[in-house]
């Protein structure tokens, strides 16, 4: 997978030293969140790799603004999240693994509901509605409450409501863990063809080796902080010494904080 | 690209609101409790009332009914009597039989076969009539007639009763006969006679029950209506959260307070359609019921029946409304439906009690009764059922009442969805903190203020701990004074700064007054605290002056009997322990609770000076209420605002606690003045004693002075950091 360029003007995800604290309930401060920075262009999509606890959901969140950041700044296609989170959101799809769907409504419903809820007027709701029915294979349950779909359906349900309002910008907290590996297969097909037709992505997963060769760039976080960026070759020369290995190998280095050049711990 | 488009907030609010209410109609919890429940609930209410009904009345009704009694008599008087008695009935007619027997057997027989008459239950009464019987009737004695009742069956009441009538119809013709012996007309016994001249006029109509029982059909209404806001409160916000959709409207072009208005809506709607069932379901139940409730009793409407109608569904839809934002605040906090039903479910019984309430007697709609939550409107529709008065008009007088109960539900529903809003949103509530909303019950993290409800919940549990104390609280003030500053006010304090940590310093503004100076602490501190000590003076005279002008000496029972208290501590006591109990102990403990706990949560931090302000006159309304004497209130409000005035502007709890010191004091001082604590009048004359503490109009020209200067002392020795 070649590095594509990331070029300023085109950044449309941006994170700049977020920071996120907070009480945990036994009074003890938290540090999820300490100065992650970084961005992601029309057309790319970039891995947000770490560890239970790293800080990827609190970043997520921070940048889809469900959370205010301690400090720092996240924006969207140029809408700050502080300033105009309702901008953000007209310009967001998120979606989570724990995102879920309304049991009792028919995926059309909650397409619709979605769509108007972005200001789309009847018209362009029912095109876009026959459009993502069709681009999500959910021809044969649109009608059906979604409480009786399988999880794949389910998921591709949430990506369709993410989706709806056909947003620039993609983000995607672990959305292939509720997923076997053939629903995990279509979604990120789905995904690669968003990036081609110019979506800005954002996924963060645990499964390494689901997106290895499908994201543009990666960044692992550690305890709150970015520990290494880049594109997967040059993680594996920072990180691996050049050798050439799993992204998997050069993930452990890194959060472990040893590189392996020539085989010795700097 | 569209993505920059976006819908108007309303269109995103019905949007909201369509969805919801989708997702509730094809629930059938809710279908159940919205059309099923009312639709059974009025019926079989109704059905068991009307033949409970039915059953007591038809046996009243065979009670009162004549039958036939079997009379057997004996002794040597036994046939006279059995012929007056048979003339008796023979020439009653009429009104004059009311109570009678349809007819009474009488045989004459000897004592032994009476008595096996009576054994075996062949006869009702068993008569023994002495010989001289007769005679001594005409003449002027009273006589007595024993009568034996059945031994093997338990006699019937109305057998007895019906004797009886026979036996006052017997006494009323001898007495007539006596009279008429002594010359005097039958009017001596008859000196009134009263007479309805318009009896005829209206057909008596049959007792409406529906005004006795319109209280419990409205309070049932009301918990019927609030039942229909459960499940589609609880699958509004804690079930979006249980299936991971709550997230997916948080990230919608639109603000937090758009979708809690829009789920309330939804939820709104269906409690308005259980309201409408349940009303239609009343209707028809008592349209129906009249088949089944007996003759004499109806269940129709009195006149203006589409008025009080009219009336219920309007204030109801204040309930609605009500009931609605309730549910909805209260399952925000949860993070599961299961949760949420645990934590509304104790909500639902105290709002029921609330409405149960309503129909206490005294409650009555004229009055600020109809402002409060849920009593309020089951007032206000039940004076339009009480009695003969409703109807038309009765319209004008219940449109005050009306308007301020839907008004203030309006209102507090407001407050409610902006509460709602605040914390749907609140992060901690969302991604963080105790997974249950048991985690309300979970001792909470350090913080360095307490939250408001926080600033509040002592002063709750201190007016409860009040009302439990003043149960076994002593007369003697010396007892009951260290009793309820311990009970109300220091362990409510203790116990809730206990729970929630909190930075002490900070909370009870532990610091000098008036800033630092090259010279040191001394000048400024020893200025603010005079400058307090002059306003706390003055306020006090100010305050006692303008009660004495308001109210001369017409106090309530309590403020007299407070007084009276006062006065006999301040009389029997050392001057000394006195003015421990009086000025000390309250200056320190209440400032503790409202100057430090109470204004610190309130104003918040960091201070803006609109929210300190707020700060400031909320505490202070606080400590009016907890003070319980409404006349007092007035008074205690200014002394809590330039309390609280005092703190903000200093910084520190000193000058709020001599203020309130000096206040105090000025009692017992006014009074030494006033004639010395020795000079005063025995207790029981209160009026005595107000009036030797009258106040001179020099006093109040001082006392305007000295608040004026303490105020001036204060401001100059304030604190210029920014704090306030």
């Amino acid at each position: 997978m070649q590095s594509a360029p990331v070029d300023d003007s085109r950044t449309v995800i941006e994170a700049v030293d977020l920071v996120k604290h907070y009480t945990a309930s036994d009074g003890g401060g938290v540090r999820a969140v300490e100065g992650v920075s970084l961005a992601v262009a029309a057309g790319e999509m970039v891995g947000l790799l770490g560890a239970n606890g790293a800080g990827k959901t609190t970043t997520l969140r921070m940048l889809a603004t469900l959370l205010r950041p301690t400090s720092g700044s996240a924006s969207i296609a140029g809408c700050d999240s502080q300033r105009d989170p309702v901008g953000v959101r007209r310009r967001l799809g998120y979606l989570s693994a724990t995102t879920g769907v309304p049991d009792r409504l028919t995926p059309r419903e909650i397409f619709a509901s979605f769509a108007t809820l972005h200001g789309l007027d009847a018209a362009e709701r029912d095109d876009r509605i026959a459009r993502l029915v069709t681009a999500l294979d959910l021809g044969s349950c649109a009608d059906r409450p979604a409480g009786r779909l399988s999880s794949g359906q389910r998921q591709r349900v949430s990506l369709g409501r993410a989706l709806v309002h056909d947003p620039p910008a993609i983000i995607l907290d672990e959305p292939t863990s509720a997923l076997d590996v053939v629903g995990a297969r279509d979604l990120l097909a789905l995904l690669a063809d968003l990036r081609a037709q110019g979506s800005a992505i954002l996924i963060s997963t645990h499964r390494l080796h689901e997106i290895e060769h499908r994201c543009d760039r990666f960044v692992i976080l550690h305890a709150g902080r970015v520990v290494a960026k880049g594109t997967r070759a040059e993680l594996l020369a920072a990180w691996l010494g050049g050798r050439n290995g799993e992204l998997e190998e050069a993930f452990f280095a890194a959060i472990e904080g040893r590189r392996l050049a020539d085989g010795v711990p700097s | 690209m569209n993505a920059a488009q976006g819908s108007s907030r309303l269109q995103a609010v019905l949007a909201i609101a369509r969805r919801d209410l989708l997702e509730f109609v094809r629930d059938r919890r809710t279908l159940f409790i919205t059309l099923l429940l009312p639709m059974a609930t009025y019926p079989i209410m109704a059905l068991s009332t009307a033949l409970g009904l039915r059953a007591a009345s038809s046996e009243i009704e065979a009670q009162q009914a004549p039958t036939k009694i079997a009379v057997v008599l004996s002794g040597e008087d036994a046939p006279a009597l059995a012929t007056r008695l048979a003339e008796l009935d023979r020439t009653r007619t009429g009104h004059d039989r009311d109570g009678w027997p349809a007819k009474i057997e009488m045989a004459v027989v000897p004592p032994p076969e009476a008595r096996a008459l009576i054994d075996r239950g062949d006869a009702d009464l068993w008569v023994e009539v002495e010989s001289g019987f007769i005679r001594a009737l005409d003449a002027t004695a009273t006589v007595v007639l024993p009568v034996s009742l059945p031994a093997g069956r338990p006699t019937e009441r109305r057998v007895r009763e019906q004797f009886e009538s026979v036996a006052k119809s017997l006494a009323q013709d001898v007495r007539q006969r006596r009279i008429a012996r002594a010359g005097l007309p039958a009017s001596v016994l008859a000196p009134l006679d009263v007479v309805f001249k318009d009896e005829n006029r209206l057909p008596h109509p049959p007792r409406s029950i529906l005004s006795t029982l319109a209280g419990g059909v409205l309070v049932l209404l009301a918990v019927l209506t609030l039942t229909g806001a459960f499940y589609p409160a609880i699958d509004a916000i804690a079930g979006e959260k249980e299936r991971g959709t709550i997230e997916t409207l948080l990230i919608a072009p639109c603000s937090v307070q758009d979708i809690v208005h829009g789920k309330f809506l939804a939820v709104f709607a269906v409690t308005l359609a259980t309201l409408v069932v349940n009303v239609l379901s009343i209707a028809a139940t008592a349209a129906v019921s009249k088949r089944f409730l007996p003759g004499s009793i109806s269940m129709t409407l009195p006149d203006g029946a589409a008025a009080a109608l009219i009336v219920t569904v309007l204030a109801f839809t204040g309930l609605a409304a009500l009931a609605a934002a309730t549910c909805l605040a209260v399952t925000t906090a949860s993070k599961t439906g299961k949760e949420a039903q645990n934590t509304l479910t104790p909500v639902i019984l105290l709002v029921s009690a609330l409405a149960g309430a309503a129909i206490l007697p005294g409650m009555r709609a004229d009055s600020a009764l109809a402002a409060l939550p849920f009593a309020g409107q089951v007032v206000v529709a039940r004076s339009m059922f009480a009695g003969g008065e409703a109807g038309p008009d009765a319209l004008p007088e219940i449109a005050g009442p009306l308007a301020l109960t839907l008004v203030a539900a309006g209102l507090l529903t407001w407050l409610l969805l902006r509460a709602t809003a605040t914390l749907l949103a609140d992060e901690d509530t969302l991604f963080r903190g105790p997974d249950t909303a048991t985690g309300a019950f979970a001792r909470p993290g350090y913080r360095p203020l307490p939250s408001m409800l926080q600033g509040v919940a002592p002063i709750v549990l201190g007016l409860a701990a009040l009302w439990y104390v003043q149960g076994f609280s002593p007369d003697d003030l010396a007892l009951a004074i260290p009793l309820q500053q311990a009970a109300a006010v220091l362990a409510p304090l203790a116990l809730v700064a206990w729970w929630q940590r909190v930075d002490l310093r900070q909370t009870f503004a532990i610091a000098w007054p008036g800033p630092s100076t090259r010279h040191g602490r001394v000048w400024p501190v020893t200025t603010a605290l005079t400058g307090a000590a002059l306003c706390g003076a003055g306020v006090f005279v100010l305050g006692a002056a303008a009660l004495l002008a308001a109210r001369g000496t017409g106090f309530s029972e309590e403020a007299r009997h407070l007084t009276e208290r006062l006065i006999s501590l301040m009389r029997d006591r050392p001057t000394g322990l006195a003015w421990c109990l009086i000025a000390l102990v309250p200056a320190v403990c209440e400032e503790l609770l409202f100057r430090g706990w109470t204004l610190s949560a309130f104003a918040g931090a960091p201070r803006s000076p609109a929210r300190t302000a707020w700060a400031v006159i909320a505490q202070a309304a606080c400590f009016a209420i907890f003070h319980l004497l409404p006349e007092r209130m007035p008074q205690t409000f200014l002394l809590g605002a330039v309390l609280g005035w005092m703190t903000v502007v200093s910084g520190s709890l000193l000058p709020a606690m001599v203020a309130h010191l000096a206040h105090n004091s000025m009692a017992i001082l006014l009074v030494s003045l006033a004639g010395g604590l020795s000079g005063l009048p025995p207790s029981g004359k209160t009026d005595d004693a107000v009036a030797l503490v009258g106040i001179p109009p020099w006093a109040v020209v001082a006392a305007v002075g000295a608040v004026i200067l303490g105020a001036l002392l204060l401001w100059s020795s304030r604190r210029r950091d920014g704090s306030e």
